[in-house]
């Protein structure tokens, strides 16, 4: 099964209808099971566009969706399975947050599902527990701090066990301990074989955390691959103007330099660097 | 008139006025050891308004069955409105004082505040009640005012109805404040839906009760930043910069709330706003706040018949 897209879109295009250009200019993604993407790209690039797309929030002038499978056809039914199978995670949490307690925020989304009070109440307590929400549960999410916010819109999507769980830019407004948090908390979702979609302008955390980078520019995308496929394109890197992320340029310096051999191993993360020096200092 | 009466009529007074002031001295007591600070109700200047259950949140009362609560404060205005007696007006305004200042512990200075709002109304409304207009004085008026139109006159009659229109206002706006302050949006929404109130009424009222929160928070945030550029330092200033911002609130606010409406069809929302409530049980403690005095106030009605008359 791992071998069929749980996602497959096809030349996806939208326009808004007040804007006077294509935000999305013909887009194609596969997404398998369990792959933990990175979408990158400049402000304006459609990222957040093609986001609600995907999960039928917005309706796509032309082009196709399928989820596992299925196509997505614009009739209420198809839509909240599509919406069902794949969770967004808003940029800005005052944006999403819309009950008055904790609890009743994570309940919005199982309520919509139709489930019965048990189920629900389940399922806020499994989602708050995995993200340390569980002292929070009867306080209001509206004095609760940034890194607090961004938690309880995570389980909101957690509690309605949705297969894709997309994040808008999730550590835009977080400091360096909630973004390790979160960090954490995205890997713990990997662990549970969830679909991760993720737009970033952090390239670090890219670079050690995607499978899979998608290069968004100007309502297109211009590169897919493994983040060192796509980051040692010297051409996508200047199109899309990213920036390298630090491990590599510094893997990338030792080899210009005749430091280190030419032996493309990319280590991505400060663990893996630490053990290629190691390894490198040996031969 | 048998205005002895009134005097003696005045000690039903006594014990809602009694439970109040034991209140007050409990709540003190209780709390003479902290500094005195406003426990963080209200807004102070500066802070942002999207706190839509804000005191509801706060309100050491908000555990009360929304139920019992709601039906309460409906109940508490009928009394008011039906019986159109001053002192049945007046125990409940000194109650509802009594539960939501003592026992829902919201800040007494804030609760008079509050009530003030709806005073401004309610003196331009009764204004024209309480004088008559005449070329000729009224001999049995209680004051005939000379002015160069003609007489200003105050009579007996238009006096009493507006002390009983006062009154019953005031004890109406009291009921309602003492729902609205102690119950959380949803509950209200939640409760109207079990009493089968058409759910596209309920999801209007929820859609431009958040909306206008919205609205709020989001002229709220443009008068900080206007501010802080010091667009507020001179009256013409000010003038200029509330006429700029007010044209950009609409439409910050129509995308703020579009962005509402996006993540919460996201998940999967169709047309009905619910959330997941605690169950608040009714216990032995909220039923005698209910229904001792419930009952003293038809008592006291009982007493001091004024007459039913739903017109005033
Ligand atoms: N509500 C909207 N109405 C009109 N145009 C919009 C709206 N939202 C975004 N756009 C336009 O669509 C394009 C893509 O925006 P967006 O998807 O938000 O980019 P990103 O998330 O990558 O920063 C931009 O050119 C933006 O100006
Ligand atoms: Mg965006």
């Amino acid at each position: 099964m791992s071998n069929e897209a749980i996602l497959r879109i096809k030349d996806l295009k939208y326009t808004y209808s007040g804007g006077d250009h294509q935000a999305l200019k013909g887009i194609s993604l596969d997404v398998m099971p369990g792959e933990r993407i990175c979408i990158v790209g400049n402000n304006g690039a459609g990222k957040s566009t093609f986001f609600l797309n995907v999960n039928g929030v917005l309706h796509p002038d032309s082009g196709e969706i399928y989820f596992k499978g299925q196509k997505v056809e614009d009739n209420r039914a198809s839509l909240n399975e599509l919406r069902r199978g794949v969770g967004i995670v808003f940029q800005d949490a005052d944006n999403q947050i819309i009950a008055s307690t904790v609890m009743g925020e994570v309940s919005f989304g199982p309520i919509n599902l139709g489930l019965d009070d048990d189920e629900v109440e389940k399922r806020v307590d499994e989602a708050l527990t995995e993200m340390n929400l569980s002292e929070f549960k009867h306080r209001a999410p509206h004095y609760c701090s940034g890194g607090e916010k961004k938690r309880i819109t995570i389980a909101d999507i957690i509690a309605m066990h949705s297969e894709v769980i997309i994040f808008d830019e999730p550590t835009a407004a977080l400091d360096p301990l909630n973004a390790k948090m979160l960090e954490e908390a995205l890997t713990k979702l990997a662990d549970q074989h969830k679909t991760l979609l993720i737009s970033t302008h952090d390239m670090d955390f890219a670079y050690r955390w995607a499978q899979k980078l998608v290069v968004f520019s100007d309502g297109q995308i211009i590169a897919t691959g493994t983040p060192v496929e796509v980051l040692t394109n010297e051409a996508v890197c200047e199109q899309a103007n990213l920036r390298k992320p630090m491990l590599m340029r510094v893997y990338e310096d030792m080899v210009k330099h005749g430091i280190a051999p030419d032996d493309k191993a990319y280590p991505q993360d400060v663990a893996a660097f630490d053990h290629w020096l190691e390894s490198i200092k040996a031969s | 008139m048998h205005y002895q009466y009134h005097v003696i009529y005045l000690l039903w007074l006594l014990p809602p006025l009694a439970v109040l002031i034991a209140g007050g001295i409990r709540k003190a007591w209780i709390h003479r050891h902290e500094e005195h600070h406003h426990h963080g109700f209200g807004h102070k200047h500066g802070e942002g308004t999207l706190s839509i259950d804000m005191y509801a949140y706060h309100s050491k009362i908000g555990s009360w069955n929304p139920k019992l609560k709601i039906g309460y404060g409906l109940l508490l205005l009928l009394i008011c409105l039906i019986s159109n007696d001053p002192y049945v007006s007046f125990g409940i305004i000194f109650y509802t004082f009594f539960v939501t200042v003592c026992l829902g512990e919201l800040d007494a200075d804030h609760y008079i505040g509050l009530l003030g709002i709806p005073l401004a109304f309610m003196i331009a409304g009764s204004i024209f009640i309480l004088f008559n207009f005449s070329h000729t004085p009224f001999s049995n008026a209680l004051v005939n005012i000379p002015t160069h139109w003609g007489y200003v006159i105050i009579t007996p009659q238009t006096a009493k109805a507006t002390v009983n229109l006062w009154c019953k206002a005031f004890g109406a706006i009291s009921a309602m404040y003492m729902m609205s302050l102690s119950t959380m949006s949803n509950e209200i929404f939640g409760v109207l839906r079990d009493a089968h109130c058409p759910k596209l009424i309920i999801e209007l009222m929820n859609m431009m009760y958040r909306f206008i929160f919205i609205l709020m928070d989001t002229q709220h945030r443009m008068k900080n930043s206007a501010e802080s550029r010091l667009g507020y330092t001179t009256f013409k200033r000010a003038i200029y910069s509330f006429g700029s911002t007010a044209s950009n609130l609409f439409l910050v606010s129509m995308k703020r709330g579009t962005q509402f409406y996006d993540a919460m069809e996201a998940r999967c929302y169709n047309g009905d706003l619910r959330f997941f409530e605690e169950k608040k049980p009714v216990t032995k403690q909220q039923l005698f706040w209910v229904i001792v005095p419930t009952a003293y106030f038809v008592l006291v009605w009982v007493m001091t018949f004024q007459g039913v008359n739903i017109n005033v």
